[in-house]
C-alpha cells in the first residue's frame, strides 16, 4: 500500500522535532556577535558606507505601472517617428546647407579642382592640412534621376562555363 | 524573555534601524529557530545550516535600513534565508552529508509526537528512525525549490499565500510544486517500503 497524502504529511511533520541541542541558539548568537565585531574591524569605512548605499538603492522600488508607462511612451514615440509625422529633418537640412556652404568656399573649390589633377602632376604643397581648413563630409542621398534597372536573363560571370567560346 | 513579551516586529525593526543592537538580538531570539529549521530542512546538514543561519542574519542586519515594512519581518527574513540557501545548495551541487537526522530524545515525550506515532500509520510498521532517515534522503532527491515549498508548508505549517510571498511566485505555482513534491516523496518512500 502506498503512503497516502495524509500519512506523508504526518511523517513530514515529525521533522519539526529535528532540532539542535538546547542552548544552541544562545551560543550561536554569541558567535554572531563575535563575527560582526570581526567584520567591523576588517572592513574599511568606505566598504561599510558603500554597502549601506547599495542596500538603500535596492530598497528603492519602481512601481509596477512605471514599466508599462515607459513602454507606452516608447510606443508613442516610435509611432510618431515611424509614421513621419515628426522627423528630425531640420538637423539634416542644416548639415546639407552647411555642407553646400563649405563646398563653395574657395578652399574647397581649390581642393575639388585638384581632384582632376590626381592623375597628373599634383602639387601637394597646395593642400592645407591645418585644422582650420574646411572638411568636406560625404552625404549619402538617394539619386533623384536614377531609374530602376533590370537584368533579364542575366548570369553572373562566375557561372559562365570556361569552355564557352 | 518569552516570545509573547517581546515588542512587536515593527518596533524592533525601527529600533534596530536607529542603531539599537539589542533590538536585533530580540529579533534573533524570535526568528532564529524557524529560520534554522528552514535552512536545515533544505540542506540536511547541521554545519551548513549553522553557517547559513549566521550569514542570513548578518545580511539581514546589514540590509535592515532598506527594509521598508511592505511585508512582515518574518516574510522578509524567510525570503533572505530561502534565496541564500537555494544559492548555496546550487553551488554545493550534489555533494552533501546528512548530519542531523536523529529525533531529539526529549521530544519522545512530546504530546504531538506521541499522537503522530501512536496511530496505525506506516510510521509504526517500519522502524521510525529508519523511515525518518529515508524521508531525509527522499527530501534531498527533490529539487531545492520543491524542498523549500515542502519545508515551509508541511514542516513549518505556513499558508500557501505566505509561501508565495516569500518565494515571489503565484500561489498556483506553490500548489503545483507541492503536489509534484508529494508525489515524488511518496514514490521514493514506497520504493523503500518494498525493499
Amino acid at each position: 500500500m502506498m503512503l497516502d497524502e495524509q500519512q506523508l504529511q504526518k511523517l513530514l511533520r515529525l521533522k519539526r522535532f529535528e532540532q539542535p541541542p538546547p542552548g544552541y541558539f544562545d551560543r550561536t548568537l554569541t558567535e554572531f556577535h563575535r563575527r560582526q565585531r570581526q567584520e567591523l574591524l576588517r572592513r574599511s569605512a568606505f566598504q561599510i558606507w558603500s554597502e549601506r548605499l547599495t542596500s538603500g538603492l535596492w530598497s528603492f522600488r519602481v512601481p509596477r505601472y512605471a514599466y508599462g508607462a515607459a513602454f507606452g511612451a516608447f510606443l508613442v514615440a516610435a509611432t510618431i517617428v515611424g509614421s513621419g509625422v515628426w522627423a528630425p529633418t531640420r538637423d539634416a537640412e542644416d548639415t546639407n546647407s552647411s555642407l553646400t556652404s563649405v563646398a563653395s568656399t574657395p578652399a574647397a573649390l581649390e581642393v575639388s579642382s585638384n581632384k582632376l589633377a590626381l592623375s597628373g602632376n599634383l602639387d601637394w604643397s597646395k593642400f592645407d592640412h591645418s585644422s582650420a581648413s574646411p572638411r568636406v563630409v560625404p552625404v549619402l542621398r538617394p539619386s533623384q534621376t536614377a531609374l530602376p534597372r533590370y537584368v533579364l536573363d542575366g548570369k553572373p560571370v562566375s557561372f559562365e562555363a570556361s569552355f564557352s567560346f | 524573555m518569552d516570545d509573547q513579551n517581546l515588542p512587536d516586529d515593527e518596533t524592533l525593526v525601527r529600533l534596530t534601524q536607529s542603531g539599537d543592537t539589542r533590538a536585533f538580538d530580540l529579533l534573533w531570539q524570535k526568528y532564529s529557530p524557524r529560520v534554522y529549521s528552514l535552512i536545515y530542512n533544505m540542506t540536511s546538514n547541521h554545519e551548513d545550516a549553522n553557517d547559513l543561519l549566521l550569514e542570513v542574519f548578518a545580511k539581514a542586519y546589514r540590509s535592515i535600513n532598506g527594509f521598508r515594512g511592505k511585508s512582515s519581518f518574518y516574510t522578509w527574513i524567510h525570503a533572505i534565508a530561502v534565496n541564500m540557501t537555494i544559492n548555496f545548495v546550487k553551488k554545493r551541487g550534489r555533494r552533501f552529508q546528512m548530519s542531523l537526522d536523529d529525533i531529539d530524545a526529549n521530544v519522545q515525550n512530546d504530546k504531538e509526537f506521541i499522537e503522530l506515532t501512536a496511530t496505525n500509520t506506516p510510521v509504526r510498521e517500519v522502524d521510525l528512525s529508519e523511515l525518518q532517515h529515508r524521508l531525509n534522503e527522499a527530501m534531498m532527491k527533490l529539487s531545492v525549490e520543491h524542498r523549500a515549498v515542502v519545508t515551509m508548508f508541511d514542516i513549518q505549517g505556513m499558508a500557501h499565500a505566505e509561501i508565495a510571498k516569500i518565494l515571489g511566485v503565484p500561489e498556483a505555482t506553490v500548489r503545483s510544486r507541492l503536489f509534484y513534491a508529494h508525489r515524488q516523496l511518496q514514490n521514493y518512500l514506497e520504493e523503500f517500503r518494498k525493499k
